[in-house]
């Protein structure tokens, strides 16, 4: 089993304040697969910085409240 | 389950058939005459002509369930898997035919080196499906 990313989200729960927006409303919004975003929600795969930063824009937040880190410190 | 995901499922399916039909022939050959069977190109063209045909039988008919999916380019977390599983399928494809080397170092038959590449081609891309599956299921 592969190790998860060490990346925590919000867009849950950002889908729920926000309508609640369906996950392939939000999949439609990045250009992205309803499947993708459902890997991102359960922390199975990393999103690239670019849809990263398109999930913060739908949500009118910062990228930084919606993603957070949780592994190792760095350096 | 995405229009990748159905799509490498077909694939897998209709390339394990192709194989199971194509190597029953070749076995049943082979105990009839005695000795491994000598390339059939004639076999070969039927096999490639099969899948052709049903890859794009099954790809309309996938298509026509989700056009709107069917016509979406790969989004950034599917060129992610279809680039991993193709790498892993190299090797499944290279050890395979390392030993079709070896059994023709060994053993001279040309027929079944002939056989055995035709086996590692079809295995690399029953691999690179089921890859593709197993990293569909998986997330990325």
């Amino acid at each position: 089993m592969a190790k998860p990313p060490p990346i925590t989200n919000r867009i849950r729960e950002l889908r729920e304040q926000n309508g609640p927006m369906s996950q392939a409303a939000l999949a439609e919004a990045i250009g992205v697969t309803r499947q993708t975003i459902i890997a991102i929600e359960l922390g199975k795969y990393s999103p690239s910085l670019e849809s990263a930063f398109r999930i913060a824009r739908v949500f009118e937040t910062d990228v930084e409240s919606v993603f957070g880190w949780q592994g190792p410190p760095a350096g | 389950m995405s229009f990748r995901e159905k799509t490498a499922w077909a694939m897998a399916l209709i390339l394990i058939a192709g194989a199971i039909f194509y190597f029953d022939k070749v076995v049943r050959i082979t105990d009839a005459i005695g000795r491994t069977a000598p390339p059939i190109i004639g076999l070969v063209i039927a096999y490639v002509v099969v899948i052709v045909i049903a890859s794009v039988t099954a790809m309309i008919a996938l298509s026509v369930f989700s056009p709107r999916e069917a016509d979406a380019p790969a989004d950034e977390r599917e060129e992610r898997i279809l680039d991993k599983a193709g790498h892993w399928s190299g090797y499944v494809l290279a050890v395979p035919l390392l030993g079709a080397l070896w059994h023709f170092a060994v053993n001279g038959d040309g027929n079944m080196l002939f056989h055995l590449i035709f086996l590692a081609l079809m295995l690399g891309q029953i691999a690179e499906y089921t890859f593709q599956i197993i990293l569909f299921r998986r997330g990325a």
